[in-house]
C-alpha cells in the first residue's frame, strides 16, 4: 500500500511536469504555424524586418516610458517636422503664422488627412489632443512649450490656434517632437478624455498602423490605407523584441533580421567586425549628441577657470574617441555639434596639449612638491572625483582614461561607478566633482541645452554655478528664447556657446552618432533628422 | 505523518514575513527614493511638488512601521501595486510571463533528469571506463562555463551556423531546444557528479554485499536497490534547484529573448521599478520555501531511513 502510494506520487509529479512543459509547446504550435505562413508570404511582398532592444510599449502618442519613440513616431505624425540642419516642415499644419508679440501661433490644417480608422483630421481633434495633453500638463513640465501655453483654439474646420502666455520661440520646435504633442484619433480616446491611463485604440494619421502584436516578442506594422501622404515602398515594418546586443548580431547575420539600427544597440566591436566583414552596408549619421564632461564649479578647485582649462587641455580627445569608441564617435571640440539650429559658429578648440595644461595649474597656484604625484595648493592635493554609470562600458573607459591622462599633470582623480539612477540624482543636486553628461539631440537642442544652462535641477546649471558671468549667461539664456527676432537670437547663441566654451565647464569629449547594419536587400536607407523619427520613410527592398 | 506536514507549513508563514521584512528594508536602504525612481522612469522631471505628491500617493510619508505593514497587508492579498515603468498591475504583468519562464524551467529539469540519471549511474557502475570519463568532460564543462557564453555559442554553431534552430523567440519547440539546454548543462553537470559518488558510496554498503551472497543479480541490485537509495540527494538538489532556476532563468531568457518574467525582472532593475522588484523578491522567497517543503516531503517518501516519527519527535 505504501509502496504504491509512493510510486504514485511520484508518477503523478512527473507527469504534472511533463504535461506542463508539453503544454508549453503545444500551445504555441498553432501560432508557429501562423507564423510561418506570415513568413512565407514574406516572401512575395516587401517588408523590413529589424530589431528593437525592448518591447514598443503602449501605442499612445501623450505617454512616455515604456512606449519606444521609434514606434509612437511610425503611427502619430506632428504638425510640424524637423528637417536636416533644423529646417522646420510643414507636416499636418500646410502653414502658420506667428503673431508679432510672438505668443499667437495660427496653424492651417492640411485638408483631406485622414486616421487609419478613416475619420478626418480637423481642428476640433487637434484641440482635443491638446487638451488631452493638458489635463496631465505636470507631467509634460519639462517641455517649454506646454509650460508657455495659455489656450487652444478650434478657429473653424481647419484652423487651429494656440496662444502662449509669453513668447517662446521653439514652440515650433516642441511641436515636432515624438510626445506627446502628436495626435490620436476619435477612437482612441478613452470616456473621460484622460488619455494618461490609457488609450482604446491606436489610431494615427501617420503611415503605419500596428496590425499584429505580442508582448515582449514582436510588433507588425503595415502600411495605413487611408495616408495623405506618399505611400511607404514596402509593405510591412517587423519590430522583434530583442534585448541582448549579441544575440541581435548573430539573428542578423542569419538574416533573421535585414537591419540593426539606433543608437548603442550593437557594441562597437560587432559593428566593426560586421563592417570588416564586406557583407552587409554599414553607416553612421550625422551627431546626434555630445558626450560632454561637466566640471563643477561650485567645487572650490573647479571654480578657477585655469583649472578647467587645464583639465581642457590635459587629455586626448582624439586617442580616447579612437581606442574607446573604436572610430564610431567623433572627437568633439564643441559642446554642440555644427548641424543643428544656431550652432553653426566658429570657437576655438581647446586642444590637447599637457605643456599648457601644466602651465594653467602653475599659475593658478597648484605646484608640484618634490618627491609628490599629485598637485598641492595651500597643504591641500588637487583631488577630484569623477561619478560616471557603471553599467556604461564607455564611461567607464573613459573614466579610467581621463584619471590616467589627469594623473600625468598631477591630478589626482577618484572614480566612481554609480546606478544610473543615483548618478543623475548626484547630478541633479549638484553633488559631483566631474560627471559625464549627454544633450538631447534633435529636435529639443539648441533651446532645451540652453534652457538646463540657465535653470536649476539638472545639473548643468549647477556646474556654471561660480562662474563669473553666471547671471549674464542666464539672463542671456532667457532673452534668447523669448526673442522673436532671428538675427538676436543668432547672436545670442552665439555668445552663450562661446562663453560656455572659453569657461571649460562643459567639456566635450565626443560627438554620438546613431549606427545602422543591413544585408544587401535594404536600399534606400536614410536617417531621420529627429532623433527620435523612426528611418523608413523612404527606406525600400530590391526583392 | 500529517501533524509533521502541518508543522512544516505553518512555519512558512513567519518565513516569508522575515523574508519581506529583509526585502522591505534593502529596498528602504537604497539611496534611491521610490518617488524619484518613479518619476525618473515616467521620464518626469522631478521637482519638490510632485516629488512630494507622488511620495504621499505611495505612503512613503508614513513611519516606516506603518509602511510595513501596509506592504504585509497588501501582499498578502497579492497586490504588488502598479509597475512604474508600465503603469499596468505588478502581479497581472508577472503571472502574464510566468508560463514562459515555468515552461522553460520545467523542461531543462526534464532534461537534465532524462540526461544526469542515467549518466551518472552508469558512470558510477563502470568506474573509469569510457562512459565515466565523458560524464566527468561533461560534467567539468557544464560546470565551469558561464551560462551567457554557452548560450552564445550554442547559437553561433546551431543557428548561425548550422541553421537548425531559430537564433531567439518562443513559439515551436525548436526555440526551446537551444535555451533549455544552456539551462540544463549546468545541472547535468551537478546531478551526474552527485549521483555517482552517491552511487559509489552506496556500493560499498554491506546490503549489496548481502545481497550479492543471496546471489541476487547483479543489475537487480543496482538498479533496485543502489539507485533508489543513492538517488535521494539527487532529489535534494533538484527542489533546491526548482527555485533557483524559476528564479535564475534571467540570463539565459535574455540571451534568447525569452519572454519570461526574468526579463521583465532585468528591466525593473535598471530602471529601479520597486514594486516588481519587490514582487520579485517575494516569490523567489515562496519558491525556494515551497521547493524546500516538498523535496523533504519527496524524501520522506523515497527514503525509509528517514522516520516520520523521528522527524516530528525533534
Amino acid at each position: 500500500m505504501f509502496k504504491f502510494k509512493r510510486k504514485t506520487i511520484l508518477v503523478s509529479v512527473m507527469s504534472v511536469l511533463m504535461s506542463a512543459a508539453l503544454l508549453g509547446c503545444s500551445e504555441k504550435e498553432t501560432t508557429t504555424t501562423a507564423k510561418e505562413a506570415a513568413q512565407q508570404t514574406e516572401q512575395t511582398e516587401k517588408s523590413v524586418t529589424l530589431s528593437w532592444p525592448r518591447d514598443i510599449g503602449t501605442m499612445n502618442p501623450h505617454v512616455y516610458n515604456p512606449s519606444q519613440l521609434i514606434a509612437q513616431s511610425m503611427i502619430f505624425e506632428p504638425l510640424i517636422s524637423y528637417k536636416e540642419g533644423g529646417e522646420l516642415a510643414p507636416h499636418l499644419a500646410e502653414s502658420w503664422s506667428i503673431s508679432e508679440d510672438g505668443k499667437e501661433y495660427t496653424f492651417k490644417l492640411r485638408p483631406n488627412v485622414k486616421f487609419s480608422d478613416g475619420t478626418p483630421f480637423n481642428a476640433a481633434i487637434v484641440k482635443k489632443n491638446f487638451d488631452a495633453v493638458m489635463k496631465n500638463s505636470k507631467s509634460h513640465s519639462w517641455l517649454g512649450v506646454i509650460n508657455a501655453l495659455d489656450k487652444t483654439e478650434a478657429v473653424d474646420e481647419l484652423t487651429f490656434k494656440m496662444t502662449l502666455k509669453e513668447p517662446y520661440y521653439p514652440a515650433l520646435q516642441d511641436l515636432s517632437l515624438v510626445r506627446p504633442v502628436r495626435f490620436l484619433g476619435e477612437a482612441g480616446f478613452p470616456e473621460d478624455g484622460d488619455t494618461s491611463k490609457g488609450v482604446k485604440e491606436s489610431v494615427g494619421t501617420g503611415p503605419w498602423m500596428l496590425t499584429d502584436y505580442k508582448k515582449d516578442e514582436y510588433a507588425v506594422f503595415t502600411r495605413n490605407p487611408n495616408y495623405w501622404g506618399e505611400s511607404p515602398k514596402i509593405e510591412k515594418v517587423t519590430v522583434k523584441i530583442i534585448p541582448d546586443p549579441e544575440t541581435r548580431v548573430m539573428a542578423f547575420e542569419k538574416g533573421e533580421l535585414d537591419l540593426i539600427y539606433g543608437e548603442g544597440v550593437i557594441s562597437m566591436d560587432s559593428f566593426n567586425q560586421l563592417k570588416e566583414s564586406g557583407k552587409y552596408t554599414t553607416d553612421l549619421s550625422q551627431p546626434v549628441g555630445t558626450r560632454s564632461m561637466l566640471l563643477n564649479s561650485s567645487n572650490e578647485k573647479l571654480a578657477d577657470q585655469r583649472v578647467r582649462l587645464a583639465l581642457h587641455h590635459g587629455f586626448n580627445k582624439q586617442a580616447m574617441v579612437e581606442g574607446i569608441t573604436l572610430g564610431l564617435e567623433e572627437k568633439a571640440d564643441n559642446i554642440l555639434s555644427k548641424n543643428f539650429p544656431y550652432t553653426n559658429i566658429d570657437v576655438e578648440p581647446i586642444e590637447y596639449n599637457v605643456e599648457k595644461a601644466t602651465a594653467y595649474l602653475e599659475e593658478a597656484g597648484w605646484k608640484l612638491p618634490a618627491g609628490k604625484t599629485v598637485r598641492e595648493k595651500d597643504g591641500q592635493p588637487l583631488e577630484l572625483e569623477l561619478i560616471y554609470d557603471k553599467t556604461d562600458p564607455i564611461q567607464k573607459a573613459m573614466a579610467e582614461t581621463a584619471q590616467a591622462e589627469w594623473a600625468a599633470i598631477g591630478v589626482k582623480l577618484n572614480i566612481t561607478g554609480l546606478e544610473l539612477t543615483v548618478q543623475i540624482q548626484k547630478r541633479r543636486a549638484g553633488e559631483f566633482d566631474v560627471d559625464f553628461w549627454t544633450n538631447y539631440g534633435a529636435p529639443y537642442d539648441p533651446h532645451s541645452f540652453i534652457n538646463v544652462v540657465a535653470e536649476k535641477g539638472w545639473g548643468v546649471s549647477e556646474a556654471h554655478t561660480n562662474l563669473p558671468m553666471k547671471q549674464e549667461l542666464d539672463q542671456q539664456v532667457s532673452e534668447a528664447l523669448t526673442s522673436t527676432d532671428e538675427t538676436k537670437r543668432q547672436e545670442l547663441y552665439g555668445s552663450i556657446l562661446k562663453t560656455l566654451q572659453e569657461q571649460s565647464a562643459i567639456v566635450p569629449v565626443s560627438y554620438i552618432k546613431k549606427t545602422v547594419v543591413y544585408h544587401d536587400k535594404v536600399t534606400n536607407f536614410i536617417f531621420p533628422a529627429n532623433r527620435d523619427e523612426h528611418p523608413f520613410y523612404g527606406i525600400d527592398t530590391s526583392n | 505523518m500529517v501533524s509533521y506536514i502541518a508543522k512544516r507549513i505553518l512555519a512558512i508563514i513567519p518565513i516569508v514575513l522575515f523574508a519581506t521584512l529583509i526585502m522591505f528594508l534593502l529596498i528602504r536602504m537604497s539611496p534611491v527614493d521610490p518617488a524619484e525612481a518613479y518619476l525618473t522612469a515616467a521620464r518626469i522631471h522631478p521637482t519638490e511638488e510632485i516629488l512630494a505628491e507622488k511620495r504621499k500617493e505611495f505612503g512613503l510619508d508614513q513611519p516606516l512601521i506603518i509602511q510595513y505593514a501596509q506592504t504585509v497587508i497588501k501582499i498578502s492579498r497579492l497586490d504588488f501595486g502598479k509597475s512604474y515603468l508600465t503603469n499596468e498591475p505588478v502581479w497581472d504583468e508577472v503571472t502574464a510571463r510566468l508560463p514562459a519562464t515555468i515552461q522553460l524551467a520545467v523542461s531543462s529539469i526534464l532534461v537534465s533528469i532524462l540526461i544526469s540519471i542515467p549518466l551518472g549511474f552508469l558512470s558510477a557502475v563502470y568506474k573509469n571506463s569510457l562512459i565515466d570519463t565523458f560524464s566527468r568532460l561533461l560534467s567539468f564543462f557544464g560546470a565551469s562555463i558561464p551560462q551567457f557564453w554557452l548560450g552564445y555559442l550554442l547559437i553561433f554553431f546551431f543557428s548561425v551556423k548550422l541553421d537548425l534552430f531559430p537564433v531567439e523567440g518562443r513559439g515551436s519547440w525548436q526555440h526551446l531546444v537551444l535555451p533549455t539546454f544552456t539551462l540544463s548543462l549546468a545541472l547535468i553537470a551537478i546531478y551526474t557528479r552527485l549521483l555517482r559518488a552517491s552511487v559509489l558510496e552506496e556500493m560499498q554498503e554491506s546490503y549489496v554485499l548481502y545481497a550479492r551472497t543471496r546471489g541476487i543479480k547483479e543489475r537487480v541490485i543496482m538498479v533496485k536497490h543502489v539507485l533508489k537509495i543513492a538517488i535521494s540527494p539527487v532529489i535534494t538538489g533538484l527542489g533546491m534547484n526548482m527555485g533557483k532556476l524559476l528564479t535564475g532563468t534571467i540570463i539565459v531568457e535574455q540571451v534568447f529573448s525569452w519572454p519570461g518574467f526574468g526579463r521583465y525582472f532585468v528591466d525593473a532593475i535598471f530602471n529601479r521599478d520597486l514594486p516588481v522588484i519587490q514582487c520579485y523578491v517575494f516569490l523567489a522567497a515562496c519558491l525556494f520555501i515551497v521547493c524546500n517543503l516538498i523535496v523533504d516531503l519527496v524524501q520522506l517518501y523515497m527514503n525509509p531511513r528517514i522516520s516520520w516519527k523521528g522527524r516530528t519527535d525533534h
